[in-house]
């Protein structure tokens, strides 16, 4: 024991001694962490933390690969070692005290760096400050093991410096300590997962950017442990005293032993993607946590109100602060200026009625239903400005999955809620989808697009099992018989009982209506939402005033009989809208385009869209809670800017454009419940906001000129959208 | 063999392959001797000497130090054994003073570091850094490192070699003091003189085989050299020289004034001189015997030079 604690202090005493071990140690870092804090721009937001990461990655990687490879090397080749050799004392107290020394050398560093950090550029401590520790002493032992293993296999100084200048260099750019992977192409960012030091990073991120603790990082400390472990016994059966001794090429392969456990977890990472994932959330944290002012701006509040020239201030994906006027110095605030003169602000809009499993023009047979094409709907809307949307009946798993996807930043699109399957009555409306399928497949679709409860025990025990899947509202449909349909209508009973579970569970339920009857029934019921209203008879003022009284939100869904006319009529106007074409795949794109040319068909569109508009007007000056919904998916409403032509649609019908825009954002929020996060342009709320030309509240139409999409504190790279992997 | 003697090497074999570096030696070193290996390079002298320091496995043939097998008893061995080293190294920027500690570190007995650094006259420089050191500075650290564990028994590998002629005469003067403290020692050289003065015996190693082994009088006894007189005398000697037995040659020298003469039998050779020279009336100025170094053995013996 004297013998480690003698050696450990001798070559504590000899680092501090030896200046390069000095400049390698703590000032080489240093200039890193200057400056990637300079090119990350670290004062303007949360780039501090990755900066951190990487930097403190670069060191454990310097430590161990020079501090203590070529030190082995060098001891060796100096005959130093020789001396050693002729003691009783054995390689373990030697590569031990190189491992300690290497360690505590090195602590002190990241202490340091986090107190700059803190004090120069304001970041905040991570939570599991002891966890960062921990895990910077697992990554300081197995990279000096690695180092050791390097000298191990070596015969000369000559070939230590190639072998660790290629470790060194193929580590620091390939493992995300100083680019991050996700800019990689797909082969190579599956090759980082190979690569020891990417584990040192995905550690360092976890702990300071999603302030996880080391127990969340098992992976990497795993991998770390393994690495040490393996390499450190092979250093001592290979370990020599004397230059002369010359180790056989075939023992070299033991340096292939220390990979082992990274061709494992490569493989495993490879098929899994779990550091890839991780890679990209943390750039969606970093992208997120960045600092503007926006400023010479009009703001459209979302409740109706108008700063004619404000500013805003975004910081770590917030509204920091609101001003009327020019703003302070962005400099002061640590922001990164934009000029937004001529320019309106909103909050992100929102639809409320969507349907992403359904089209929205005419699909080809490319079209598949899966996630991938759920994203890139989600894309599409975020692309528009259209920053949150409601599905209101898709299938259950697949909504979930993307749900969680993209709601978690690992796809960007918009926000995603789900009210999964919709509530009907057997052969009622909602079934009919499935009828022309084969028996076999029937089941299985209708089952995960609707249910249809036979009692109310059933009813509620579906909403139960919907809540524990984690859907954010209930969807009933209450509508009879139509021209051409004979629909089932759902019985009362069990549309009260699904009402009285969605209350307890605390779900909105929003109910399907077709015609003033169901609006009553589904008031009656207890129902938070109406969604169409009627097509076939005027809802009387009564049931609108009792809407406002009771705060039921109404959603008037103009788009999709306006679509449906286009369909039948063969009309394109909905079709050539700039953001439809920037939008749609182009499969999507040249399928609609050949249905349009073909002959309008013999059976036009019925519904009376005259009573709809007469509808939304009366509801308007009853003074009921309005949203924007399009029903897309339907065709002609084609998934992307479907609420601009819905508000545009509610002003045609005589409604002022700002009741449309509050519509659009603080109602719509408000009906998805999440009124106090987003909806408006408020301090604390999520910075998810749009720029548009000119001024909307004068011309509505200008809603899609949209100029930029903030989403979350991220100013959404629009051309990115449809290119993610 | 004495029993107890501090190293026993009985028919040691050490092969590399397929060449054959030791090919079977035996000797033993006593207790509190001091025994030389001499040999040219490439002798199998240091894998001898690095077998019984235990950092070399043997071949085969029966090796006791200390009573431990230097093969698997290792640190038992080396814990209390010394070693001074040819070539080795210490870090530049340790002192003295630390190297000492360090390796004091590594034994489980030891003796007072600062009294040793003050009888090796290395007391002034002991919070210098290695590398600030002479070359006989660093040899007498580099047996200071090699008495921490207070040894019985001492390896010094060439102890002298590299330093100049004062640095030498230190070290020399030192071993001579761990003599007188009857610790045994093994040692090698280059230096026949040092062999001459220090060793009790020495042993000359060649091409694996031992091929002489005694005091260094008897090897010079053993050997058939020659012997060397030299005389001056006042005047010029008689032109006619007698023939006298045992003399392979002589040579006039100074003028004729002088002579020198080579004998296999030296003391008679030299009577006979001395008795012709009065014969002669000459008054002898003076006389000189050379008798033959070991180096005049071992190149008789080997062939060789010590040095090549």
């Amino acid at each position: 024991m004297k013998a480690y604690i003698a050696l450990i202090q001798i070559e504590l005493k000899l680092a501090l001694r030896n200046r390069s071990a000095l400049f390698f140690n703590y000032a080489f870092p240093l200039i890193f962490f200057f400056i990637f804090a300079q090119s990350f721009h670290a004062e303007q937001g949360g780039a501090i933390l990755q900066v951190v990461a990487m930097v403190a990655t670069i060191g454990v990687i310097g430590n161990g690969l020079f501090g203590a490879g070529m030190r082995a090397v060098q001891e060796r080749e100096q005959g130093i070692l020789r001396r050693y050799k002729v003691t009783p004392i054995s390689p373990v107290p030697l590569l031990t005290a190189s491992i300690v020394t290497g360690v505590i050398i090195y602590v002190p560093f990241i202490a340091v760096m986090l107190l700059l950090a803190k004090t120069i550029y304001h970041m905040p401590m991570p939570a599991q400050v002891s966890s960062l520790f921990v895990f910077v002493i697992f990554g300081v032992t197995a990279f000096r093991s690695i180092g050791l293993i390097i000298a191990a296999v070596v015969n000369s100084m000559q070939e230590s410096v190639i072998l660790v200048q290629i470790a060194y260099f193929a580590m620091l750019f390939l493992s995300g300590a100083s680019f991050p992977i996700t800019i990689f192409p797909n082969w190579l960012q599956n090759l980082t997962q190979f690569i020891p030091a990417t584990y040192l990073v995905s550690g360092f991120q976890g702990i300071l950017l999603r302030n996880e603790s080391i127990a969340q990082n098992t992976t990497a400390v795993l991998a770390l442990i393994v690495t040490a472990a393996v390499a450190l016994f092979v250093a001592t059966k290979i370990f020599r005293w004397e230059k002369e001794e010359k180790v056989r090429n075939s023992a070299k392969l033991w340096i292939l032993a220390v990979l082992v456990p990274f061709f494992l977890m490569g493989t495993y990472q490879a098929y899994s993607k779990d550091n890839v994932e991780k890679a990209r959330l943390d750039t969606r944290v970093l992208r997120r946590s960045r600092n503007f002012l926006y400023r010479n701006a009009r703001i459209f509040i979302g409740d109706g109100k108008v700063i004619e020239n404000g500013a805003v201030l975004v910081k770590n994906g917030k509204f920091e602060e609101i001003y009327e006027g020019a703003g302070p110095d962005p400099k002061s605030v640590n922001a990164e200026a934009v000029e937004a003169a001529g320019k309106t602000i909103l909050p992100g809009l929102i639809d409320v009625h969507v349907h992403l499993s359904a089209p929205g023009g005419i699909a080809d047979e490319t079209y598949k239903m899966d996630d991938k094409m759920f994203e890139r709907k989600l894309a599409a809307y975020l692309y528009s400005g259209v920053t949150a949307v409601k599905s209101v009946g898709d299938p259950d798993e697949l909504a979930l999955k993307t749900k969680a996807k993209v709601n978690r930043g690992q796809r960007l699109g918009a926000e995603f809620f789900i009210c999964g399957p919709l509530f009907t009555a057997e052969g009622g409306h909602g079934t009919e989808y499935f009828k022309q399928m084969p028996e076999k497949f029937r089941a299985a679709a209708q089952a995960s697009f609707a249910r249809t409860p036979k009692t109310a025990e059933e009813a509620r025990q579906q909403v139960d099992e919907l809540k524990k899947q984690g859907v954010d509202g209930i969807k009933a449909v209450l509508q009879g018989g139509m021209a051409g349909y004979a629909f089932n209508r759902l019985d009362l009973g069990l549309l009260r009982a699904i009402s009285t579970e969605s209350k307890a569970q605390g779900l909105p339920l929003t109910v399907h209506t077709g015609e003033a009857k169901d609006v009553a029934d589904a008031l009656d019921a207890g129902t938070n939402g109406i969604e169409h209203g009627s097509l076939r008879d005027a809802i009387p003022v009564e049931l609108f005033t009792r809407m406002a009284k009771d705060g039921v939100f109404y959603d008037p869904t103009m788009s999709v009989f306006e679509g449906l006319e286009q369909l039948s009529e063969r009309k394109s106007t909905l079709f050539n809208r700039s953001l439809v074409q920037q939008t749609q795949t182009k499969e999507m794109l040249a399928a609609t385009r050949k249905m349009l040319a073909t002959k309008p068909s013999a059976a036009p569109f019925e519904a009376n869209r005259e009573i709809a508009i007469a509808n939304l007007r009366a509801a308007y000056k009853a003074g009921v809670m309005l949203v924007t919904g399009s029903d897309a998916g339907n065709p002609m409403v084609f998934h992307g800017p479907t609420v601009q032509r819905e508000m545009e649609l509610w002003v045609e019908a005589g409604l002022p454009a700002t009741v449309a825009l509050q519509a659009a954002t603080a109602n719509a929020a408000r009906f998805l419940r999440v009124g106090n996060r987003v909806g408006m342009i408020k301090k604390g709320f999520e910075a998810t906001m749009i720029l548009v030309d000119g001024n909307p509240v004068q011309d509505i139409r200008l809603m899609e000129t949209i100029s930029s999409v903030m989403f979350k504190g991220e100013r959404v790279d629009r051309s990115e959208l449809f290119d993610q992997e | 063999m004495q029993t107890d003697s501090p190293i026993q090497v009985q028919d040691l074999k050490k092969q590399y392959g397929s060449f054959q570096a030791v090919k079977g030696i035996s000797f033993e070193v006593r207790p509190g001797e001091v025994f030389g290996l001499l040999g040219p390079n490439g002798a199998g002298k240091t894998s001898t000497v690095e077998i019984l320091e235990g950092i070399r496995a043997r071949s085969s043939g029966d090796v006791k130090v200390l009573g431990f097998d230097p093969d698997r008893q290792k640190s038992a061995l080396k814990d209390r054994i010394g070693v001074c080293l040819q070539a080795t190294n210490l870090p530049d920027k340790i002192t003295v003073k630390e190297a000492l500690d360090l390796f004091a570190s590594f034994y489980s007995k030891t003796v007072d570091g600062d009294a040793l650094l003050k009888r090796l006259q290395l007391w002034e420089k002991r919070d210098v850094g290695y590398g600030t050191l002479s070359g006989g500075q660093k040899q007498r650290l580099a047996l200071a490192m090699a008495l921490i564990n207070d040894p019985q028994l001492l390896f010094l590998d060439e102890p002298s070699t590299g330093l100049d002629p004062q640095a030498r005469l230190e070290i020399r003067d030192l071993v001579e003091e761990l003599r007188k403290e009857q610790r045994t020692i093994l040692l090698t050289t280059h230096y026949i003189e040092e062999a001459e003065r220090l060793c009790d015996r020495v042993a000359i190693i060649d091409s694996g085989h031992i091929i002489a082994i005694g005091t260094p009088r008897e090897l010079q006894e053993k050997s058939s050299g020659q012997s060397t007189i030299d005389i001056r005398c006042s005047a010029p000697l008689p032109e006619d020289l007698p023939a006298w037995p045992n003399v392979a040659r002589s040579t006039r020298t100074h003028n004729g004034t002088g002579l020198t003469v080579v004998s296999t039998q030296a003391a008679r050779t030299l009577v006979e001189l001395v008795k012709w020279v009065d014969a002669a009336g000459l008054e002898l100025v003076d006389v000189n015997l050379k008798r033959p170094t070991l180096e005049d053995v071992f190149i008789e013996l080997t062939g060789k030079k010590l040095r090549e």
